[in-house]
């Protein structure tokens, strides 16, 4: 970037230089003292921030109640946890404040968000921001090596969402059950030739089922330029094709014929557990050493990724335009990308959320706790991330495939 | 509504009776216009006729929705038959509300935990009988032509229906004069199966007219236990307008609203063709031949309940035990009987979340408290016309699709500036509570011989003393019997809890669907039963504050 910005400058005058040595190395310095940000600090004591959070699983309820804590002792802010089931919900009762003319003071203080439900929200004016690249721990963000720390979905952030967590698709097997594991497209395929009646995936529009068709879009030689920029109408029929046909082979030799899908990856775990099925999959890549911790899941369970790359996207925290303690709400997001936060989601025995952060580049106490504790089930070999096709392809591919599978 | 409105100007002393229906009127009406408003938009209807999958959708939805209903309705009237009036009656009676108290999904759980293929059923049976390693390609869960969800739908609204005939059989002069009717119509040679479906249903069913049009309507638009063991590809039409509404994108949503309007037609048309089947003349003739038939006298022991009800008493009880198992179990791979590991963290979270039990102890005390004092005093300050009116208005929340009725309540409580507040969510769920408040209580409180109050006025006293001295005691078995339905029904509320609470109260409820959506087995079973336990305790505690004990001595030592 520093080579960019000085290449057409021959000669640069001090003032330049200074400004560049003030943003690159002082940048940090700062942020600290920022006088803006001790405003913020200041004005958000006494808060209290209602996190708007999928409830689903009890590690990650125990994980934002712990970072609650810490928010209450670090800077006197009460955090409430608002289990939901799905963030659209939230987004739908922002939406209604607005209708209703509550522009201030509204229910939402920080959302859990990515994809088409940020997308809404950005583009309908429903967030509050830029605040997340003035976050003073945002600048242990790795926005180089993980480019969706600022393109979600393809769409730039902008920062009106602070990185939280990664995710990529994983899938997961019982290694007494399946020595082999299918690391493509082709050969789970094959594989499922050869266990019919044995694989399947969530029904779409549930978005582990539409990440399933994604991964499968990508994979089957599909025109890949063409999936990361917003979709034109005219080209859907000619990108997705292949997809349909990989499809239309691998549907007959799936559970109940492909004619019946899992609600979610929930269920398909569970299945999987019980011995129904022989694959699950998962956006967490630590998910199956989480559950052998939990001994939800044998510890003959192990995870694997297709090799040449599977969907990975990043997840946030957002806060909505109208909210109430939007100052605490910000303090949240900013402890929540502490190193100190961060290493302890990545911990698979609490959650195993890997980091958004360059670990490298941390000082190295705090890159000390980031120590690779290996557990059983955990990914060995993880595979290059393949970005998330823009959020609007999501919509066309959902209601395609409802056409030609859904009833 | 005119006509007795009209009526009532002219009577005196109607102030009370006006302000405890424009508390109730007023609400309904603000809510159900919401709703309504949102069904005007016609891209939205256009989008929904453009997708493949409404019409497989609805079809499933009239299937499973009109099976359940009849067979729900037959076995609950063939229960009745074999066992009222006696002492077999009010043994199933006693046995109808931990049944009532199972919330519908956890018993759609549990349901799966026994029949899915890899299920406790098979696992009982492999692999020394089936010969199965394996769970079998059986289309056992969510099956296509969903009969899963005709079972689970059958076996929940079977006792709510026996529940509301008891409701109508309390009223002592109706249940007295039934009794008798039944005797004289055994002296003449039929027998007591004839004679129950000859001369009591046909006084009954009408009465029963309400509750069924609930069962049909709950039937055709129920989304939770659809979503668990309904048929998935095409789902029934409920489950679609949730997805839709569920989605980021507002023309999802509009077309969900649309989905949800088409069902509320559903149910407004169906109820219109059985009423008018259900006035077929040929019915009455069928009833009134007076053809006896084979006379096949199949006296009852006494006591002893009729068959249909042990299948459904051992449903139940294995689902529960189902549930408990499945809340302890670790890892469980087919065809093993038990668990590899039994663990109690599922419970340990239970007992961590005390703060969610408080509130919804508290919500559904005071939201069915409050359902409770407004029908009394509604019941007795309220002239019948008004209150037939009423019936009518309050049937909304029960027969409007859930997802609209929400929207609707999350629209007035943000303009009364009631939302995320507990006032707002006290209404809600005093709302909710309301109409099966009242069809509890209505029938034994409408039917209180009036004689009494008149014997009581000629001994000079008030009505308050005859209220609350006589009146009131003497109804109170159905008293708190609506009450625990009240309390019931709140504990059970999830939609309105999450929006009109602004997700800032967590229930048991909110709790345990969150919990779910993660798909934790465990986790959820123990939640289930929390859930149950909860409306059990309140029931208990409902049929001992209502137990007869100190009436009956006093009636014995005036004999």
């Amino acid at each position: 970037m520093i080579s960019k910005t000085l290449a057409p400058l021959p000669h640069p005058d001090r003032r330049q230089v200074l400004a560049l040595l003030a943003a690159c190395a002082g940048g940090p310095v700062l942020a600290q003292t920022d006088p803006a940000w001790s405003a913020i600090e200041s004005r958000a004591r006494g808060q209290t921030v209602y996190f708007n959070a999928w409830g689903g699983s009890e590690r990650i309820n125990a994980y934002i109640q712990w970072a609650g804590q810490e928010l209450k002792a670090r800077h006197g802010v009460t955090m409430e946890h608002v289990k939901v089931t799905d963030a659209a919900d939230v987004v739908k009762r922002v939406r209604g404040e607005r209708a209703a003319g509550r522009n201030q003071g509204g229910t939402v203080d920080a959302i859990w968000i990515n994809g088409e439900n940020f997308l809404a929200m950005k583009r309908e004016g429903l967030l509050f921001g830029p605040f997340a690249e003035a976050l003073p721990n945002f600048r242990y963000v790795d926005v180089v090596g993980k480019p969706t720390t600022r393109l979600d979905f393809a769409e730039p952030v902008e920062g009106m969402e602070a990185p939280w967590g990664m995710a990529q698709l994983t899938f997961f097997a019982d290694r007494k059950r399946v020595p082999q594991p299918p690391e493509s497209v082709a050969a789970l395929l094959d594989f499922a030739r050869r266990h019919p009646g044995r694989l399947s995936y969530p029904r779409p529009p549930d978005f582990h089922g539409t990440t399933f068709l994604k991964q499968a879009l990508l994979e089957v030689g599909a025109d890949r330029p063409a999936l990361y920029q917003a979709l034109k109408p005219e080209s859907f029929e000619r990108t997705t094709a292949p997809l349909w046909r990989w499809l239309d082979a691998l549907h007959p030799l799936l559970w109940r014929n492909g004619r019946q899908f899992p609600q979610n990856a929930g269920a398909l775990r569970q299945m999987m557990a019980d011995g129904e099925l022989l694959l699950a999959l998962t956006f967490n890549p630590n998910e199956a050493a989480n559950e052998i911790a939990a001994r939800r899941l044998p510890d003959s369970v192990y995870s694997f990724q297709p090799r040449a790359g599977s969907v990975g996207n990043t997840h946030f925290i957002a806060i909505p335009f109208n909210a109430k303690a939007r100052e605490g709400a910000q303090l949240l997001a900013n402890l929540l990308l502490s190193p100190e936060a961060q290493a302890r989601k990545a911990d698979i025995t609490i959650w195993g959320d890997p980091t958004v952060l360059a670990v490298e580049k941390l000082p190295p106490a705090q890159r000390a706790l980031f120590s690779a504790r290996s557990a059983p089930g955990q990914l060995e070999q993880s595979a290059p991330t393949l970005p998330e096709p823009h959020a609007s392809w999501v919509d066309p591919l959902e209601r395609e495939w409802l056409r030609r599978y859904g009833s | 509504m005119a006509a007795p409105l009209r009526q009532l100007s002219r009577s005196q002393a109607a102030w009370p009776a006006w302000l405890l229906g424009l508390l109730v009127v007023l609400p309904l009406v603000w809510v159900s216009w919401a709703a309504v408003a949102q069904g005007l938009d016609v891209s939205a209807w256009r989008s929904l006729f453009d997708d493949p999958q409404w019409v497989p959708a609805m079809l499933l939805s009239l299937w499973t929705g009109l099976l359940s209903t009849a067979l729900a309705a037959g076995l609950a009237a063939w229960l009745l038959a074999g066992s009222f009036p006696g002492p077999a009656w009010n043994r199933l009676l006693r046995l109808l509300s931990p049944m009532l108290a199972v919330p519908h999904a956890s018993f759609a759980i549990g349901l799966l935990f026994l029949i899915a293929p890899s299920g406790w059923l098979l696992r009982l049976l492999s692999p020394w009988a089936t010969g199965l390693q394996e769970p079998p390609p059986w289309p056992t869960s969510q099956d296509p032509w969903g009969l899963g969800l005709v079972l689970v739908l059958v076996a929940k609204e079977v006792p709510f229906l026996l529940w509301t005939a008891a409701g109508q059989l309390q009223r002592p002069e109706l249940a007295r004069r039934w009794a008798q009717e039944l005797q004289l119509a055994a002296s003449m040679g039929y027998s007591s199966r004839q004679a129950w479906w000859r001369v009591l249903w046909p006084q009954l069913w009408p009465r029963m007219w309400g509750p069924l049009l609930a069962v049909l309507a709950y039937g055709l638009t129920v989304v939770d236990m659809a979503l668990l063991v309904g048929p998935a590809s095409p789902p029934t039409l409920s489950v679609l307008a949730w997805t839709w509404l569920n989605d980021a994108d507002p023309a999802w949503q509009r077309q969900g609203v649309a989905a949800a309007w088409l069902l509320a037609l559903m149910i407004a048309v169906t109820a219109a063709l059985l009423w008018k089947l259900a006035g077929l003349v040929r019915w009455r003739h069928h009833w009134s031949a007076g053809d006896r038939g084979v006379l096949r006298q199949t006296t009852l022991a006494a006591g002893r309940m009729p068959a249909a009800a042990y299948p459904l008493l051992g449903l139940y009880l294995a689902v529960m035990l189902a549930l408990l198992l499945g809340s302890m179990a670790g890892v469980w791979p087919f065809p093993d009987l038990w668990p590899h590991s039994f663990s109690l963290e599922a419970w340990g979270s239970v007992l961590a979340s005390v703060g969610t039990v408080w509130t919804s102890l508290l919500l559904a005390f005071g939201a069915s408290l409050s359902a409770l004092l407004w029908s009394l005093a509604w019941l007795e300050w309220a002239p019948r016309a008004w209150d037939d009116a009423l019936r009518r208005l309050l049937y909304l929340p029960l027969l409007l699709p859930s997802v609209l009725w929400v929207a609707g309540l999350h629209s007035l409580t943000l303009h009364w500036g009631m939302d995320a507040h507990w006032s707002g969510l006290w209404l809600a769920h005093a709302l909710a509570c309301l109409p099966y408040v009242l069809l509890t209580l209505g029938p034994a409180y409408l039917g209180f011989d009036a004689r009494n109050a008149q014997l009581v006025a000629s001994l000079g006293h008030g009505r308050w003393t005859m209220l609350a001295r006589v009146k009131w005691p003497l109804l109170k078995a159905s008293i708190a019997s609506s009450f625990a339905v009240g309390f019931a029904v709140s504990v059970a509320q999830y939609l309105p809890t999450l929006y009109v609470g602004g997700g800032r109260f967590s229930t048991v409820t909110t709790e345990a669907v969150a919990l779910a959506s993660g798909g934790q087995r465990a986790i959820g079973a123990a939640y289930a039963w929390l859930q149950w336990l909860l409306p059990v305790l309140v029931f208990a505690l409902a049929a001992w504050a209502g137990r007869p004990r100190r009436f009956r001595r006093r009636v014995r030592g005036m004999v």
